[in-house]
């Protein structure tokens, strides 16, 4: 069964990459993640872990438990730059468990910074359907585990910015023409008076590589979960029409230097041998930004965003099943990328 | 960019002041930044940048997080201080939210822009799950034990005596009588080390 993010399609005029919600969530019955001893965790994550089945056949999916210690370092690695796993539990001595779908589309971590923060993901922008499903998944976890709840705070979590919904909602967007132009900096920042953070997913501020942007709320309280999503996707959909504008009209204008751009690209990617992160993750986008404008394809649907996930330093360690020497590894991506990129042709 | 005021290392930090409608713009570098004075969110400039740390200048900003009295409020079920949530920005436990309460609700509004929920709440507020699927560990048949001893039934001896106490020493913060809360949390633990003794 493919992967979310093997299912992304970017050939439909949009520049909608992939939809999240993430609900945290504290069992009533213990004190936060922060102040349980090692026996109480580990007692904790136990009764959660026992207690899931309504929440798993109520997903309808197959799932794997395992805490995070029994997962091998390489691969945990690779599952926080597939936005599995966050970099502040990855170093957690306390023992927190993980609970993943086959899809990796939901997800589970017990004991991180909350009890449960219960994950969803899917391609491009979903995200009234992802909540719906949230909702639901969130009721059948809340039948097995009463939650800490305050009638004025809301859901109580140990991060005072996360109280109230517990909920933070992201899209992320492909931004490769408007994020290179003088005013997208200030663009940005008159955005973030609507209540929302807009963050480069790789790297930040100037030097994002990859042109992929991620819009979440900021606040968690005071607002419903309908008043969130509405916000982020007003947010979300505004960049995504002006960058349909540039981008429209710069096919119009200039169509032999986009085709010549995206062609380029997409040489190096098929015969680089040695390729840096930030190299490839540019020339994935120029030819992403490409199909989306429907002047080059692929014939038949792809997800070229798969591979701005195969191409991180962990995947690409965790896919070779064996050790990689750190100076070989833009090699290993060339490779990688050679065995994987489709063929591309002008429309 | 170099920092315009040592000219030598690249400016991190943009300041933006406002004077009488006239927008300025500084850049400085980090160090030269926390040389200089910004009043309360100097504190932004030690080290990393966190949401923690906006919090903890927030909360310091009230000048009341150095009194002692106030450091020295402590959660009773999850022996987290004020002083060590104003450190950390993290509660421990959900009482927590309750024992600060008064100290918190002007950060979280800060924080938030609110101070109340409005949304989804909680669909089941009482235990679902079957007891059978948790009652062979030993730990959670205690536990179980001890919610009902504190839940359902009528409360006798030490357990009331604890809530009572628990609940006066939340009175007290919310009427600033720190000397009082003091007092009770003192009780508190006497009686909860006496538990545990027990």
């Amino acid at each position: 069964m493919l992967k979310w993010y093997e299912q992304v399609r970017m050939d439909t005029g949009s520049n909608y990459v992939s939809s999240r919600i993430r609900l945290a969530r504290n069992w009533k019955e213990y004190r936060f993640p922060g102040s349980l001893t090692a026996d109480e965790a580990g007692e904790m994550v136990r009764r959660l872990r026992a207690g899931l089945e309504p929440f798993c056949e109520a997903a309808g999916e197959s799932f794997t438990g395992s805490l995070l210690a029994e997962i091998p370092e390489a691969e945990r690695l690779a599952m926080r730059e597939r936005r599995i796993l966050n970099a502040g539990i990855l170093g957690r001595r306390a023992p927190v468990g993980l609970v993943l779908s086959e899809t990796e589309d939901v997800s589970l971590v017990l004991n991180g910074d909350d009890h449960i923060r219960l994950q969803l993901i899917s391609p491009n922008q979903h995200i009234y359907e992802l909540w719906s499903r949230a909702d639901a998944l969130d009721d059948r976890l809340n039948e097995s585990f009463a939650y800490a709840f305050d009638e004025r705070f809301g859901y109580l979590t140990s991060f005072p910015t996360n109280v109230g919904t517990g909920m933070r909602a992201n899209i992320v967007v492909h931004l490769p023409a408007l994020s290179t132009g003088k005013q997208f900096q200030s663009l940005l920042q008159s955005m973030t008076r609507f209540g929302v953070t807009i963050r480069g997913v790789y790297g930040a501020g100037r030097e994002n590589y990859g042109a992929l942007y991620d819009v979440s709320n900021s606040k968690t309280l005071g607002l419903s979960e309908r008043e969130i999503l509405d916000l982020v996707v007003k947010v979300a959909a505004q960049l995504n029409s002006e960058e349909n504008q540039v981008r429209r009209k710069s096919v119009e204008v200039h169509r032999l230097e986009r085709v010549d751009e995206a062609f380029k690209a997409y040489g190096l990617l098929k015969y680089a041998r040695k390729l840096s992160l930030r190299d490839a993750l540019s020339y994935i986008s120029q030819v992403m930004a490409g199909i989306t404008d429907g002047i080059i394809t692929a014939g038949e649907p792809v997800s070229l965003y798969r591979l701005y996930f195969g191409i991180q330093p962990y995947n690409l360690i965790a896919a070779a099943r064996g050790p990689v020497d750190r100076e070989k590894l833009d090699a290993v991506r060339a490779d990688y990328i050679r065995r994987e990129l489709p063929e591309i042709k002008e429309v | 960019m170099l920092c315009e005021k040592c000219k030598i290392r690249e400016a991190t930090i943009q300041y933006t002041e406002v004077v009488n409608g006239n927008r300025e713009e500084h850049h400085f570098c980090a160090q030269c930044a926390r040389e200089m004075d910004f009043g309360q969110v100097s504190a932004l400039f030690d080290g990393e940048f966190t949401f923690g740390k906006i919090i903890s200048a927030l909360l310091g900003e009230e000048g009341q997080a150095d009194e002692p009295a106030f450091t020295q409020i402590v959660c009773p079920n999850c022996g987290t201080s004020y002083q060590q949530f104003v450190d950390e920005s993290r509660f421990g436990c959900a009482d927590c939210y309750e024992v600060f309460d008064l100290l918190i609700r002007d950060s979280i509004q800060k924080l938030q822009g609110s101070e109340t929920h409005k949304g989804k709440h909680p669909k089941y507020s009482t235990k679902m799950i079957p007891e059978s699927l948790t009652r062979d560990l030993p730990g959670a048949s205690k536990r179980a034990a001890e919610q009902e001893e504190t839940g359902t039934k009528p409360e006798t001896g030490r357990a009331a005596e604890l809530n009572e106490l628990r609940v006066s020493l939340r009175q007290a913060i919310r009427d600033e009588e720190f000397e009082l809360a003091a007092q009770y949390r003192d009780r508190i633990r006497e009686l909860e080390k006496e538990d545990a003794d027990a």
